[in-house]
């Protein structure tokens, strides 16, 4: 990874610029933040922004205005074209102690520390840096600059750093100048747009991350979009007058350099009133998207996906809960702080410490996973299934040997479909694909299905823990038909004639959708379908290798502690 | 800037490589993949008895109730020069891994095979040939690599592991893979060949044809190697139609071995 002196020398590739037009201004950046009003109080907590007059949803950091949108969250801010924000001030070793007190639970504070354990560093040639992450994912620099206080710069991420500051001031002015020694950038009413140079390939997109965009104010919208468009600039969004919109001014959206969403406002622009209900955000990203295409022509599906944001979904839908609504973003918050902080929280709080710009995604608002029956909940098991499940009750004996555990405490398999739900950890699902042939890997306990796309049938006479697929594209979507299961995994009492349809459907840029059909006549009285997404995490999720039978130091435990209270018995 | 004009010539260099590699496709007698590589797609197996011991070795009794199945097979080896030249305290520590192979070879307790032994286990293993990612695929232990094809260079390992971390790149025909960041736990073989966590493995994989690709991997770890050192074989595309990959998934076939002590009728007979 490259070092902060490295980015910033090469930033200064960018030195030679020429002078244009002073005046102009960067209008404001919204970050998401499911609530809201949540982040105007930690902003205005520790950053020292102050609540705008009349509105909810923005606060001004010394200058320069942040707007936040309730949303779900798709990642983090680093690893984007828009890498952080970075604020100034007096004494940043005092600052960084003030917020390390704070500590990281709720909606505290969480440290990104350099390799060496500090929380800040000179940099030579800069100034005294530390770095920290907002509750929601936005990457922020707290720097020592002399000359001014408070908000500093918003700070690109670029494949050319050089083309994108020139790309800039072409289409928002700025003026060119030094921050500090050799370093430059290109300087704002309110602060300064910095570039670095991207780790490596491309930065992620914005939209839908945790700082979603930034804007510009434009006296002229029409005119300056037709120029836009003349020098081929991508117009993302006409302009119009948002729903909710606090003032008559209009925003339009063009695609920047390095994935950065840019909105054009007219003057006058005085941001959008929360909405309450947010839920359906999710879906309403994706109205006209198509999949992209491999190379070679098939859908592409290719990438890290998380299943994190859809842990806390439960299968069935709670009594308490009406099928027809969707929870508001606090409760889905609730429901997950339930299910995931309360149970774990050692772990939570340890990854926050330490997982660098890992931002949780924003949890979904989904009543249940299962979507047919409408009522969100299994079918009615046939006689004979509830026959079985009647005479296996009781409390389980103590295990006689390994393989009276289950199949996922032996680090044998987690079955399917149970295979593909997300849990506590480890929901990373990595899909490779080569012609005819996709590989989805699962990171909990690391398993891989190599799906043949229109392969023959395997014979039924091998019985598979995850049974034998084989896959064929519907459209854009990948449909994988699994039987032949061994019976030895079962899910939810699942038999092995278990008929398992999985559709994997690419709905955004940034969001797979992924649904499940349970066929199994032996077990359930009808077909069941259920349906969570996938959110891509490539910025930063890498799969790390769930060696878990190597190190199963439960199974030993289990065994000779029931043979430890058997002796005991005697 | 000298370096910038250096990575220019080389890609210059490598373009005019890949040039003349596609002009001539039409003589190449195996296939290429639509960006004119190597086509590695498919199903690959070792043939041999590199898994039994990486050098050269007569044949020996394995365990009496096994017979002829569990006894080792000759094989003339497959490491460059023929034997691997050691440290003094590694041969002790061969020596001793041989001596309790039966318990300790991660292979008998079902665990992640690691670098180089993933490519010849007496498994196939299926390559998944992406545009940024290759993925190989065995049944063994389901066990798997990913080959980051996308980095600028290695990048290092975020923690140690089993199979280590993989970085490919395109030296003319031949696929070549760096892995370092292993946990210094496997074995090469079932005669107790073992590195250090210390491990770095380059591996080569060059077409001899349509269904045949040489596989060739260097070995560097001063910790426990007096130098680095090559081992090479073939490696062959399994030809039956409709072949996969299916599950071996062995835990359960250790569970005997590692927890069959701690069984409610361990040691009734």
């Amino acid at each position: 990874m490259m070092n902060v002196i490295q980015r910033h020398i090469l930033t200064c590739l960018c030195c030679l610029l020429p002078v244009v037009a002073q005046g102009a201004a960067i209008q404001y950046v919204q970050l998401a933040a499911p609530a809201p009003l949540q982040a105007v109080d930690w902003y205005t907590g520790f950053m020292e922004c102050e609540p705008v007059a009349g509105r909810e949803e923005a606060v001004n950091c010394q200058g320069l205005e942040l707007e936040f949108i309730a949303r779900p969250i798709l990642g983090g801010s680093q690893g984007t074209g828009i890498d952080h924000l970075a604020f100034s001030y007096p004494d940043v070793a005092a600052k960084m102690a003030e917020l390390e007190r704070v500590g990281v639970g709720g909606l505290g504070v969480r440290l990104q520390r350099y390799e060496d354990g500090a929380a800040w560093r000179d940099v030579d040639g800069f100034f005294r840096v530390g770095y920290i992450f907002d509750p929601w994912g936005t990457r922020i620099e707290l720097l020592q600059d002399a000359a001014r206080t408070g908000f500093h710069h918003v700070h690109l991420s670029a494949a050319d750093p050089a083309g994108t500051l020139a790309w800039y001031e072409e289409a928002f002015g700025g003026d060119p100048g030094n921050v500090t020694g050799d370093l430059g950038g290109l300087r704002y009413d309110n602060g300064w747009l910095l570039v670095s140079v991207h780790d490596s390939a491309m930065p992620a997109a914005t939209a839908g991350r945790a700082i979603d965009h930034l804007a510009f104010s434009s006296p002229a919208l029409d005119a300056e979009l037709q120029a836009m468009a003349a020098r081929d600039i991508t117009i993302v969004q006409s302009p119009a007058v948002p729903a909710n919109a606090n003032s008559d001014s209009r925003r339009a959206f063009v695609a920047g350099p390095d994935g950065v969403r840019i909105a054009l406002v007219e003057p006058g622009w005085a941001g959008v009133a929360l909405m309450q209900d947010t839920g359906d955000e999710l879906s309403a990203v994706n109205d006209t998207f198509r999949a992209p295409q491999t190379p070679w022509g098939e859908p592409d599906l290719q990438g890290v996906w998380s299943g994190d944001a859809a842990h806390g979904i439960p299968l069935e839908r709670p009594d308490d809960v009406d099928a027809s609504t969707a929870l508001s973003q606090a409760e889905a918050a609730a429901r997950r702080e339930r299910g995931t902080l309360q149970s774990i929280w050692g772990y939570e709080r340890e990854w926050r410490d330490t997982t660098l710009g890992y931002a949780k995604n924003a949890p979904l608002t989904q009543v249940a996973m299962i979507i047919d029956p409408p009522d969100g909940r299994l079918p009615p098991l046939t006689a004979a299934a509830e026959a079985a499940r009647n005479a296996r009750g009781g409390a389980p004996a103590a295990p006689a040997g390994p393989e009276d555990l289950n199949s996922w405490v032996r680090c044998i398999t987690q079955g399917l479909p149970n295979h593909m739900l997300p849990t506590v950890y480890n929901n990373g699902l990595q899909i490779v694909q080569g012609p005819g042939t996709v590989a989805i890997t699962k990171e909990m306990i690391h398993e891989t299905r190599v799906i043949a796309i229109d392969a023959a049938p395997v014979d039924d006479g091998i019985r598979q823990w995850l049974g034998n697929s084989r896959g064929w594209w519907e459209d854009d979507a990948l449909v994988i038909e699994t039987r032949g299961f061994n019976g030895r995994a079962p899910f939810q009492g699942s038999s092995e004639d278990m008929v398992l349809t999985e559709r994997f459907t690419r709905i955004s840029p940034n969001l797979l959708e992924y649904r499940f059909t349970v066929d199994d006549p032996a077990v359930w009285t009808q077909p069941w379908t259920a349906m969570f997404p996938f959110v891509l995490d490539n910025a930063q999720y890498e799969l790390v290798e769930y060696a878990c039978h190597e190190g199963n130091y439960a199974m030993s435990n289990i065994l000779s502690s029931a043979r430890d209270s058997e002796r005991g018995e005697d | 800037m000298k370096r910038k004009r250096f990575l220019a010539a080389a890609m210059t260099t490598m373009a005019l490589l890949l040039g003349s590699a596609v002009a001539g496709a039409a003589e190449d007698d195996f296939a290429r993949s639509w960006d004119g590589h190597p086509d590695f797609n498919g199903i690959w197996q070792a043939i041999g008895t590199a898994h039994w011991d990486l050098e050269p070795h007569g044949p020996a009794a394995g365990p009496p109730a096994f017979g002829a199945i569990g006894a080792v097979p000759p094989g003339q080896g497959v490491v460059v020069g023929g034997r691997i030249p050691y440290q003094d305290w590694a041969l002790d520590k061969r020596a001793e891994n041989f001596a309790n192979r039966y318990t300790r070879d991660p292979e008998i307790k079902c665990f992640l095979p690691g670098v180089p032994r993933f490519a010849y286990l007496p498994h196939p293993f299926q390559v998944i040939q992406g545009d940024s990612k290759i993925m190989l695929v065995s049944g063994f232990a389901a066990a798997s690599r990913t080959i980051h094809m996308d980095k600028d260079e290695p990048e290092p390992a975020p923690i140690d592991s089993w199979m280590g971390r993989s970085h490919g790149r395109w030296d003319g025909d031949t696929l070549v893979v760096e892995a370092a960041g292993f946990n210094g736990e496997s074995w090469f073989d079932r005669a107790g060949n073992f590195a250090s966590w210390n491990l770095k493995v380059t591996e080569r994989f060059t077409p001899l044809g349509a269904n045949a690709l040489m596989y060739e991997a260097t070995m560097e770890d001063d910790t426990v190697f007096t130098r680095p050192w090559i081992i090479r074989m073939p490696l062959y595309r399994r030809l039956e139609e409709d072949l996969r990959i299916l599950e071996f998934k062995c835990v359960e076939f250790s569970e005997e071995i590692l927890y069959g002590h701690l069984r409610r009728d361990a040691g009734e007979e």
